[in-house]
């Protein structure tokens, strides 16, 4: 055993309560050995400090019991109210904020159409062909007789 | 009690946890130091069993389904905070390293408040290495003499499992001590 490394043992068992036999194989082995000393050493003292953090224990407050029956209660009271009534008090708020924004982009959908079509008949009337061959602006419009009579007149002086 | 307490009979389920709280109390505080979680812990572990109770078949202890029912919940929270095991240990402090040279070597038997305050700490730095599972395993065993068998009925895993848990948390521990005891 003198010559049989201990890490084995070591991490199989718990230091804490090796058998007697095991324990003078360990000693035995360690006294000879550097590397499994020095493990034994780590292994004696890891099992100290754990010993000691799992005697750290927190007892219960007086008033834990009281706070859990007040949970407990407060569970049962949402309990017993209806799915569909939780659901619409958790949910409300967002609905609410969904219809006023349904409305006003319905409201949206009705105004918006007009202006688009006046502004359409803007832009189309900005480039008639009139403006294109008079080579005006939309700025300065021309009526239908200002422009037959400006025709007109320059077929008479070319006459 | 169970069935009073699950026809929702007040008296019964406050005798449930008046009788069982120091119990999920010592599960909770294998997870937790701070008093504060180990109390919302143990709270979530009454709730969660007054819901569960209609499971409870009887057949073992309430003490024992509610010690499964706080390991499971205290190793949810844990996952829930996302705390990963830490790579090395860190530095000791100088009461750490103090206490380290009185034990080394010698079998110090000393246990004052303060000692023991330095020796969990210088547990719980050892066991940031290690994975919740693998703390429970091991502060069970090592620290609590609990056989494998119990550690299996407390956590609900086989006995293979928790043999394989104490055994690779053994040696993150050994192996980080010695790094410890090297660096001083």
């Amino acid at each position: 055993m003198k010559d049989k490394h201990i890490i084995d043992i070591l991490d199989n068992t718990s230091i804490a309560s090796p058998s007697e036999s095991e324990l003078s194989d360990i000693q035995a082995h360690a006294q000879e050995c550097v590397s499994c000393r020095d493990a034994y050493e780590a292994a004696r003292l890891s099992a100290k400090v754990l010993q000691s953090r799992a005697r750290t224990k927190i007892e219960p407050s007086p008033f834990f019991q009281t706070r859990v029956m007040a949970a407990w209660r407060e569970q049962q009271a949402v309990e017993s109210v209806p799915a569909m009534l939780r659901l619409w008090r958790s949910a409300r708020t967002l609905v609410s904020s969904m219809a006023v924004t349904t409305a006003a982009l319905a409201a949206l959908t009705f105004m918006l159409p007009a202006q688009t079509t006046s502004l359409t008949d803007q832009t189309a009337s900005a480039l008639s062909a009139e403006s294109v061959i008079m080579g005006q602006s939309s700025d300065d419009q021309m009526t239908y007789e200002q422009v037959l009579s400006t025709i007109y007149a320059d077929d008479d002086d070319a006459r | 009690m169970a069935r009073q307490a699950q026809a929702g009979d007040e008296s019964a389920f406050a005798e449930i946890v008046r009788r069982y709280s120091p119990r999920v109390f010592s599960v909770a505080s294998r997870f937790f130091r701070q008093r504060s979680l180990v109390e919302e812990a143990a709270q979530e572990v009454f709730l969660k069993a007054f819901t569960q109770l209609g499971s409870f078949e009887g057949r073992g202890s309430i003490e024992g389904w509610l010690t499964r029912i706080a390991t499971n919940t205290c190793l949810n929270m844990i996952r829930g905070a996302k705390r990963r095991p830490e790579s090395t240990v860190s530095d000791l402090t100088d009461d750490e390293q103090q206490w380290l040279e009185h034990h080394s070597g010698a079998d110090g038997s000393e246990r004052s408040v303060e000692n023991s305050l330095v020796a969990t700490d210088l547990a719980d730095r050892l066991l940031s290495v290690l994975s919740p599972e693998d703390q429970q395993a091991l502060l069970m065993i090592d620290g609590e003499d609990a056989s494998i068998k119990e550690v299996a009925e407390a956590t609900g895993w086989s006995e293979s499992k928790v043999k394989v848990r104490a055994f690779r948390a053994r040696k993150k521990v050994r192996e980080a001590m010695e790094k410890l005891l090297n660096r001083r």
